[in-house]
């Protein structure tokens, strides 16, 4: 009894995994089947179109053919010249061009097919590359710098860009940059820009989402490589941070005349590196809508002549009036900021804005606009900066008030490129602290490029710094020499140009 | 502050907005850009009245390098066809521009970029892009408009694309391009008898715009100046090129107008050559207006140089 169940029992254990094997069997049977007969019908399309191939060349064959014939029938009937001239179809050495044409342009069509592109690159990917080697006599934020005095040796930036389009309706980039901490030396990744960009929005809009350099001024969106000089304007260091990155979406417009105008607003969290401790603002945590920067550009063009361009522009950007922001204002140090005659003060950011006018006049020969050209670039900017100034405790000499510092700031470089490989120019800048318009920076840069290629270039620049009483810096000289090199896929943005 | 700046900007793109609607329609013509000027001329012979044609570039241009002016942005927003040479060759310019342009209609793929290198096999498609080979076209050299054979594939995609667009002229569109194509023809077979003389000659040119020419009149392309493309010579590859040329009796050096005088009229001076310059598309050098003068322009400059030499 035990043996017939047992064996029951055996029979019906194999017959269910039978069972499913078989069924797992005729599954992936039907899988294979599908398979096979999908490959039939792309075999069959292919079939398709190999017959049209097929017929188009042996149309074509045919018609040299008839054209060989023909100009074999007309050979001996040729033409003095001035006949020939009046009846040039029929003339033989045309018949026999014509077949001799239509013969290359049927190996040029067959030839073209079987050409491979050796590097359609999907994303295009490229890497720049960014070494500085410095000498200064003084270091200090005040000049553009905030690495300390003497030689220095600093790999400033290695970016990875990376782009290509999503889908037939937007494009995506990302530009990684593993930057060197200015203090330390040490390298750190992190993402600078990554976003994605409409590519066919109607009525001449283009949507910019993410991470990116948000349009404002004229250069606080080109990345350090792409200066034209060393280093980025004081003004842009002070007023805005240095580039112009922000976490938000950005809204282009092109005006739909005959005349170039663009416009763009945006909006995102925070504006590039501004000096300020965003308190509650991090990542992450609740954010008002005053909480938010706002900023807009207009920019044109005119062509005075062929060869002589001129491009202004306004910007804008904004902090509204934040009560409850908390930001308080700190050196890059972390020290918070004081008034000295308040001793012990802390200021409390409450509204920011800030305006600029640019422009950019350039001369470039069209004949040879890639061996000699000038440029003419200056922007000016102007901050307004509301704060409270908080005592440091209850009873201290002096209660709570709002203030209000009006500051200005510019650059101006001229830039002039005598052959392909060499270009050279000059830089002036004058910049009023954010915080205190009676601390007024100057600075002059002579500099000179040597580009030995599109990808590689090396620039020598010295910057001297006038001495400033107000905020104790001495007179700075500083030479500069860097090495900025790109592998890999490089596009010539529009904002680059 | 920022009240009036926004006020500022309001005003300014209401006055924009405004200006915009008072520009007047192209009356009912297709309006067509292309980045070179030769194929400007084509597309005005086939299109005839039919067409409104501008060309980015006005004839004096380095074929890479037509600057990237703002003033262009308009007008590519405007285009119904894009025409452009293809295999890359407007590779530092266009892109950027068609991205500013905001025109759905002229975009990669779309039907109103028209490439007009389609059937072409390209010459000289390099192995690897590295840029140890300097500013390489990955596509293979772009510069076929030189033999005019070639150019007539140029100018039956442009043929096709304005079909494409607008069938109701089709007749109108085939009867034009049948007329031109006569006149090429008749052109091609004139210039190949002037350049008989040509054939076998060995000659340098600054950059690689001549390797279709020189196949199609049976000339021997025998390097350039530039070290690589996009890269000026170095002294050591002037000084190989010159000894090289002196071996094997090089007597062309073809300067383009887009590159300095210096080093050609150097390099021809030291091997006993003789120095043309030669446009590369249609306006690069007085009275070379169309295709058709540029290609009498070249073929006639070139034999008047081999003949002053016998």
């Amino acid at each position: 009894m035990r043996v017939i169940f047992a064996l029951v029992s055996i029979f019906l254990f194999s017959s269910s995994v039978f069972a499913q094997t078989v069924e797992d069997r005729l599954q992936a049977l039907e899988k294979t089947l599908k398979k096979q007969e999908q490959t039939i019908q792309e075999l069959k399309a292919l079939q398709k179109t190999v017959k049209k191939q097929e017929e188009t060349i042996s149309e074509q064959k045919k018609l040299i053919e008839k054209l060989t014939v023909k100009a074999q029938k007309s050979q001996p009937a040729a033409e003095p010249r001035a006949v020939a001239e009046a009846q040039p179809v029929a003339a033989p050495d045309q018949v026999q061009q014509q077949v001799q044409e239509l013969k290359e342009q049927v190996e040029g069509v067959v030839e073209a097919q079987r050409k491979e592109v050796p590097s359609v690159f999907n994303p295009a990917i490229g890497l720049v590359g960014e070494t500085i080697f410095s000498y200064r006599s003084k270091g200090s934020t005040a000049t553009g710098s905030d690495r300390a005095g003497g030689f220095d040796v600093n790999q400033r930036s290695v970016e990875l860009n990376i782009a290509a389009s999503v889908d037939p309706f937007a494009k995506g980039y990302a530009v990684l940059n593993a930057s060197a901490d200015p203090v330390t030396g040490e390298a750190t990744v992190g993402v600078e820009e990554a976003a994605i960009q409409t590519t066919s929005l109607p009525d001449n809009l283009e949507l910019k989402a993410g991470r990116f350099f948000g349009e404002f001024g004229r250069l606080a969106y080109i990345h350090d490589h792409e200066l034209p000089f060393v280093n980025r304007p004081l003004v842009l260091d002070q007023y805005i941070g240095g580039e112009s990155r922000t976490d938000g979406a950005q809204l282009n417009y092109l005006v739909p005349i005959e005349h170039y105008v663009s416009l763009t607003a945006g909006v995102g969290q925070g504006f590039g590196d501004a000096p300020i401790d965003t308190g509650d603002f991090d990542n992450g945590n609740f954010r008002p809508f005053g909480g938010l920067s706002f900023w807009g550009r207009g920019s044109t063009s005119f062509d005075i002549t062929p060869d002589l361009s001129f491009e202004p522009g306004i910007s804008g950007l904004l902090n509204p009036k934040t009560p409850d922001r908390g930001g308080v204002l700190a050196l890059d140090n972390g020290v918070p900021v004081t008034l000295p005659q308040f001793p012990g003060s802390t200021l409390r950011e409450t509204e920011r804005s800030l305006e600029g006018v640019d422009f950019v006049l350039s001369y470039k020969p069209l004949s040879s606009n890639q061996f000699n050209s000038v440029t003419w670039g200056t922007e000016f900017l102007r901050s307004d900066n509301c704060y409270d100034v908080i005592p440091p405790s209850a009873g201290a000499a002096f209660t709570p008030f709002n203030r209000s510092v009006d500051s200005y700031g510019m650059y101006s470089y001229l830039t002039y490129k005598w052959s392909r490989e060499w270009s050279g120019g000059f830089l002036f800048q004058w910049v009023e602290d954010a915080w205190n318009n009676a601390d007024r920076t100057f600075s002059y840069s002579p500099y000179i490029t040597w580009a030995t290629s599109h990808w590689s270039q090396i620039r020598l620049e010295y910057t001297h710094t006038d001495p400033n009483a107000v905020s104790g810096l001495r007179s700075d000289d500083a030479v500069y020499l860097q090495w900025c090199w790109i592998i890999g896929s490089h596009a010539h943005g529009w904002q680059q140009r | 502050m920022k009240s009036k700046f926004m006020l500022l900007l309001s005003v300014i793109t209401l006055a924009c907005v405004l200006l915009g609607s008072a520009m007047p329609a192209n009356a009912g013509k297709i309006n067509v850009v292309t980045t070179l000027t030769d194929l400007a001329d084509f597309a005005r012979e086939v299109g005839g009245d039919m067409v409104e044609v501008r060309s980015l570039a006005t004839g004096v241009e380095d074929t890479h390098g037509v600057p990237m002016k703002p003033s262009f942005v308009p007008i590519l927003n405007k285009a119904d066809l894009l025409i452009l040479v293809g295999f890359g060759c407007e590779h530092a310019f266009l892109p950027a521009l068609l991205e500013a342009s905001k025109n759905p209609r002229i975009q990669v793929g779309k039907p109103g970029y028209v490439d007009a290198s389609k059937g072409i096999a390209p010459k000289d498609v390099p192995k690897s892009t590295d840029h140890y080979q300097g500013d390489v076209h990955p596509y293979g050299n772009p510069h076929y408009m030189l033999d005019p054979v070639l150019a007539k594939t140029a100018i039956g995609n442009i043929y096709n694309a304005l079909v494409e667009f607008a069938p109701e002229h089709k007749a109108e569109f085939t009867r034009n391009r049948d007329a031109y194509l006569a006149k090429l023809d008749a052109g091609t077979a004139e210039w190949k008898k002037e350049a008989i003389p040509l054939k076998g000659l060995k000659f340098v040119s600054y950059h690689e715009h001549w390797p279709y020419f020189a196949e199609r009149f049976g000339m021997v392309y025998f390097g350039t100046i530039e070290l690589k493309p996009g890269i000026d010579p170095t002294p050591r590859h002037i000084e190989e090129l010159i000894a090289s040329m002196k071996a094997d009796h090089v007597s062309i050096v073809v300067r383009e107008p887009q590159f300095p005088e210096k080093v050609p009229s150097r390099i021809a001076q030291q091997t006993g050559a003789t120095m043309v310059t030669l446009p590369i598309m249609p306006g690069g050098v007085p009275n070379t207006e169309t295709y058709i003068k540029m290609m009498d322009y070249i073929i006639k400059t070139l034999v008047t140089a081999v003949q002053a030499k016998q």
